[in-house]
């Protein structure tokens, strides 16, 4: 079959390509098995999360008492056993302390036994739920207790009874991030619903049915069920997993990243091993050649080489699933917080399996070309005579064929959408053709270049030496940077979009319709130096003349004409927006009314400048025309207007203030109080548990992110330094001769610098038009999110690539530089 | 949102295209009140239930009310100036712009934004009386539209919420309309999935029941 020593004494030999192929079959193994661990997790605990986050199965819902259809209907289910329930109701009522007559607008949760069905309301005693909240008990949110100067166990009126405070609530399940509580949560017990008197004709209440089903796998059947029996239009039925939720968006976005970003590795590690393994059969030429020439068969070299292949491959795969294990040790340690910690994350049998087999397809795919094509070397090659050979032919159209397909099966296989699937190999394709016009060009390009000095003359005939693997090396670079590139830059996108948007500083407290004669007031009693946005309220009434039907509008799910805006007016723009057409806000030159439109608007409604929106602000029609369109970094929770008028236009118009500001936890309840009893007509919004909270997920999630963006920068790397060894053969006899024809040691060196100097600068380049594309594509068509170039970003990885590129070419180098050229040519002598 | 709901949403919404195409034959609305001589204006200040939240001007109660009274000869216009989510303080701050509308009637139903925040109903009643201050200081009659607050907000809450309209009406010799959503409120048939808001069937009754209040207010042919 094939010969074991030869086997291991030609892994030997060439000790550099070999570790690179491990290395790339390595990492391949390591991003598939995390990755696949990492997305089960997420997607179980998600769907778990799902549950807890409405705290059942179904979730019935409505503004106004359940019909009778629907009660019945549930109440059959129920007596066949299929389902248990629990009634919550939902209302804002305002509560007093007994003694000190103080009262505040609560939040109340009136809760029957049972809920939650699915995780648990954490009280700050640390005892369960369940067992606190009895009839005559509320539990209530700290700043409850605060805002009233109440403690434990004092007593709270609500509605028409009195209730004895038991417990601090610090989380409850369905509640996870409730923007716009206007006051503190108060659970109270259905016990005593009835003697509150609260819920009945003429109340406001959300009325909700929390429902477990018995048999898990009915669960839709039975939500179908109970579907036929709602109101429509009013009565909701929703599954936990058909609630829409924000949060679902976001981890749908992060899987989908991830998987491309597992993917792409996987075909950057894959070219990393095909070149790994055509450095090495390069290096070998002339020993195969011997190897023929002394009658060794195409099949013998065939099979050995294919040996080489699947032994490094094996250890290759061995080393990534002992990281694998390793790294499963790291990252409890990074997802600590952001998976519930129930979820284990350990590695099943199935994700192991699952990496062998693509580890070993991979290295399949990628290797079976160039052993293949060691059927043309011909013995002759003993004699040095490097010659063209035939690169379109039938088994390259067929590997290209097959790594395709297995990319696409890949991308159908992890997304779920064949869709995708054919969008990502489309893009592959174009980006290899891209890169390969790009290489042209290039090539081109520094064929015209004749430069006086010396150094770069040769460095650049040193790129068309024969037998240089110039353009499949400037292919290579292009395409493998051009996806490193896109993914940092996406990455840098979704960072920006929704891990920087939630900075901790952000502003924590709102204040609402602060009126223009307590402006000056409020701002000495607050005593934060702040903005205070004018709000002035209007609709949208016509565009060009044209009426906006509201109702028709608003029947849009999406942000609509419909609705009623904050219109605000001045005369600068605000620090995180910028003009993208239009020039400037406003014009001078204009008379009449003007208005700078947010470009979120038009996604509203297809608007340009110079257009006419006539905006009706209190019975008032008032028509203007569009000078600019701006856009916002938009920093989540940070206020932004879709209208903004000049100064003078609006500055008379009925208006209210708006403020947004930080303050320290501690100061929150005396600040709030202070500002009630003063100004009793300024709404203030505490936002500081749901800042606290998104600030804490989001950068878990940028940390994530960046882990998995590592891998594919690694394989980069071995990428880079693979393609570089590849030339090294050729550059020794090159140095030889610069050394025999009397060059120093530095111009040899400063001659290879120059040469991977282009080689670097020209790929890095390329790739990163390409990258700015691909990543612009990928924001806003894949993932929706605004994107942004990343000037500073951009120049930072073309230079780093590059320096890359010139390190790793004369660290390949120096060992040929210090031998003394005797021994190189001894050598070639002896072969 | 189930299937057949949306159905039903784009007959709805065809519904209003064929009125909106019955409409504009005659110029834009805005247009006519500009163009056409009036005896006489009033202007409908509040919130999102004067607005007409979620429906087209055209449905919310000033502008039926308008048709109503062109209908039977009066040529008056009603200005809409409500604005959703205001407060009795908003509507202060405000009164100076609703008196460069020319008012000779203001129909003032404010107060219910306040009601759902909490707000003490004492301060919401000293705004009131002193938009009624004002605008009767420029001759303007005004009618009040008396609201209630839902009842989950607590009794002791509501009561002291909903005796300001007839305490102010009675303090300052006003029209007063006892309750501005009677046989509206609480009909899931008249009103949104909110719960809160009228739809336009809600509107016209609302339009009828302030009829008669706005003739006593001295509407002239």
């Amino acid at each position: 079959m094939f010969n074991a020593r030869l086997l291991f004494r030609q892994i030997r030999g060439a000790v550099r390509q070999s570790t690179v192929f491990v290395l790339c079959v390595a990492l391949s193994v390591v991003t598939l098995v995390s990755l696949g661990s990492f997305s089960r997790s997420v997607h179980s605990s998600l769907l778990r999360d799902a549950r807890v986050l409405h705290a059942a199965d179904i979730i019935l819902s409505s503004h106004s008492p359940f019909s009778p259809a629907l009660t019945q209907a549930v109440a059959g289910a129920e007596q066949r056993h299929e389902l248990t329930t629990a009634r919550v109701y939902e209302f804002y009522s305002v509560v007093r302390a007994m003694d000190n007559k103080a009262s505040l607008l609560s939040d109340l949760k009136v809760v029957a036994p049972g809920y939650p069905f699915y995780g648990s309301v954490k009280l700050a005693s640390g005892r369960a739920f369940s067992t606190v909240l009895a009839a005559g008990s509320v539990i209530v949110e700290q700043q409850l207790l605060d805002r009233l100067h109440l403690r434990l166990g004092d007593r709270l009126r609500i509605g028409s009874t009195v209730l004895t405070i038991r417990d601090i609530v610090e989380a409850e399940p369905d509640r996870p991030v409730n923007l716009f509580a206007l006051g503190p949560r108060i659970f109270v017990a259905a016990a005593d619903l009835a003697a509150l008197k609260l819920v009945g004709t003429g109340s406001r209440v959300n009325y909700s049915i929390l429902v477990k089903v018995n048999d898990q796998q009915g669960i839709d059947r039975v939500a179908k069920e109970l579907g036929r029996s709602a109101v429509k239009g009013r009565e909701r039925v929703e599954t936990y997993r058909t609630a829409s939720s924000g949060v679902k968006r976001f981890f749908d976005n992060l899987l989908f990243f991830l998987n491309l970003i597992g993917i792409f590795t996987l075909l950057l590690a894959g070219i990393g091993i095909q070149s790994s393994l055509a450095a090495l059969l390069q290096e070998q030429e002339r020993t195969i050649a011997i190897m023929k020439a002394l009658g060794a068969g195409s099949r013998f070299i065939f099979r050995h080489y294919i040996a080489v292949a699947l032994m490094l491959g094996l250890v290759g795969t061995l080393c990534g699933l002992v990281a694998s294990f390793l790294l499963q040790m790291l990252l409890p340690e990074l997802f600590s917080g952001l998976l519930p910690d129930s979820v284990e994350l350990t590695i099943s049998g199935s994700a192991v399996a699952e990496g062998l087999i693509l580890g070993f397809m991979v290295v399949f795919l990628f290797t079976i070309l160039p052993i293949y094509r060691l059927r043309e070397l011909k013995p002759r090659a003993i004699f040095g005579k490097d010659e063209q050979r035939l690169v379109r032919n039938r088994p390259v159209w067929f590997t290209a064929g097959a790594v395709l397909l297995f990319l696409l099966v890949m991308v159908v296989w992890r997304i779920r959408e064949v869709k995708t699937g054919l969008y990502f190999v489309f893009g592959v394709c174009t980006l290899i053709l891209v890169s390969l016009l790009c290489a042209e060009g290039i090539m081109w390009l520094l064929r015209q270049q004749q430069p006086r000095n010396l150094i770069l003359r040769q460095a650049l005939k040193g790129l068309f030496r024969p037998g240089n693997a110039t353009r499949s090396t400037i292919v290579t670079l292009t395409a493998s940077l051009a996806v490193i590139f896109s993914i940092t830059l996406v990455e840098k996108n979704l960072d920006t979009t929704f891990v920087q948007s939630y900075p901790p500083s952000s502003p924590n407290l709102y204040f609402i319709d602060i009126q223009p004669g307590q402006k000056a007031d409020f701002a000495r009693l607050l005593n934060i130096d702040t903005i205070y946005y004018p709000i002035v309220r209007g609709s949208v009434i016509a565009v060009n003349g044209v009426q906006v039907d509201r109702e028709k509008e608003r029947q849009k799910r999406s942000d609509n004409l419909g609705r009623e805006f904050n219109l605000t007016y001045r005369d600068q723009l605000l620090q995180d927006e910028r003009i993208v057409a239009g020039g400037a806000l406003f014009r001078k030159e204009w008379s009449g009314l003007q208005v700078s439109v947010l470009d979120t608007v038009l996604k509203m409604r297809d608007l340009h400048i110079g257009d006419t929106i006539t905006f009706r602000i209190q019975g008032l029609p008032l028509s203007a025309r569009i000078t600019s369109i701006r856009t916002s970094s938009r920093q989540a929770l940070q206020p932004y207007f879709y209208f903004v008028f000049p100064d003078q236009d609006l500055k008379d118009a009925p208006q209210t203030y708006f403020a947004a500001v930080r303050v320290d936890r501690q100061r929150i309840a005396s600040l709030q109080n202070r500002i009630v009893t003063r100004f009793p007509n300024v709404t203030v919004i505490n936002l500081t548990e749901t800042v606290a909270i998104f600030a804490r997920i989001m950068e878990k999630l940028s940390t994530i992110i960046r882990f998995f963006t590592l891998f594919s920068v690694i394989a980069g790397v071995l990428i880079v330094v693979s393609s570089v060894i590849a030339t090294r053969t050729a550059r020794i006899r090159e140095a030889v001769f610069y050394t025999i024809l009397g060059a120093r040691s530095r111009f040899v060196l400063a001659t290879f610098a120059a040469e991977n100097l282009f080689l670097g600068l020209a790929s890095a380049a390329s790739a990163l038009v390409l990258a700015q594309t691909g990543s612009w594509i990928i924001c806003r068509f894949a993932l929706e999110v605004p994107c942004q170039p990343f000037a500073a970003v951009s120049l930072a990885m073309v230079l780093t690539t590059t320096l890359l590129i010139i390190a790793v070419g004369l660290a390949a180098s120096l060992s040929v530089l210090r031998a003394k050229p005797a021994v190189f040519l001894r050598e070639q002598a002896e072969e | 949102m189930t299937k057949s709901f949306q159905y039903v949403a784009v007959l709805v919404a065809l519904g209003c295209l064929f009125c909106g195409c019955e409409k504009q034959t005659s110029p834009a609305p805005v247009a006519t009140q500009e163009q056409t001589p009036v005896t006489g204006t009033i202007v409908a200040v509040g919130d999102s239930l004067t607005a007409g939240y979620g429906l087209n001007e055209a449905d919310a109660y000033p502008a039926q009310l308008e048709k109503k009274l062109r209908a039977a000869g009066y040529r008056w216009r009603v200005v809409n100036a409500g604005i959703s989510g205001e407060t009795s303080s908003g509507a202060l701050s405000r009164v100076a712009w609703v008196l460069r509308l020319k008012p000779d009637i203001v129909i003032l139903e404010t107060g219910a934004n306040d009601g759902l925040r909490g707000i003490d109903p004492q301060v919401t009643k000293k705004n009131i009386a002193e938009i009624v201050r004002i605008l009767k200081e420029q001759q303007v009659t005004v009618v009040l539209a008396g609201m209630r607050m839902v009842t989950s907000m607590g009794r002791e809450y509501t009561s002291a919420f909903a005796a300001i309209y007839p305490e102010l009406a009675k303090q300052y010799d006003l029209i007063l309309i006892p309750f501005f959503l009677q046989g509206v409120a609480g009909d899931p048939g008249l009103n949104q999935s909110d719960g809160l808001h009228p739809v336009a069937g809600g509107y016209r009754i609302i339009a009828d029941m302030i009829y008669p209040y706005v003739l006593q207010a001295g509407v002239k042919k």
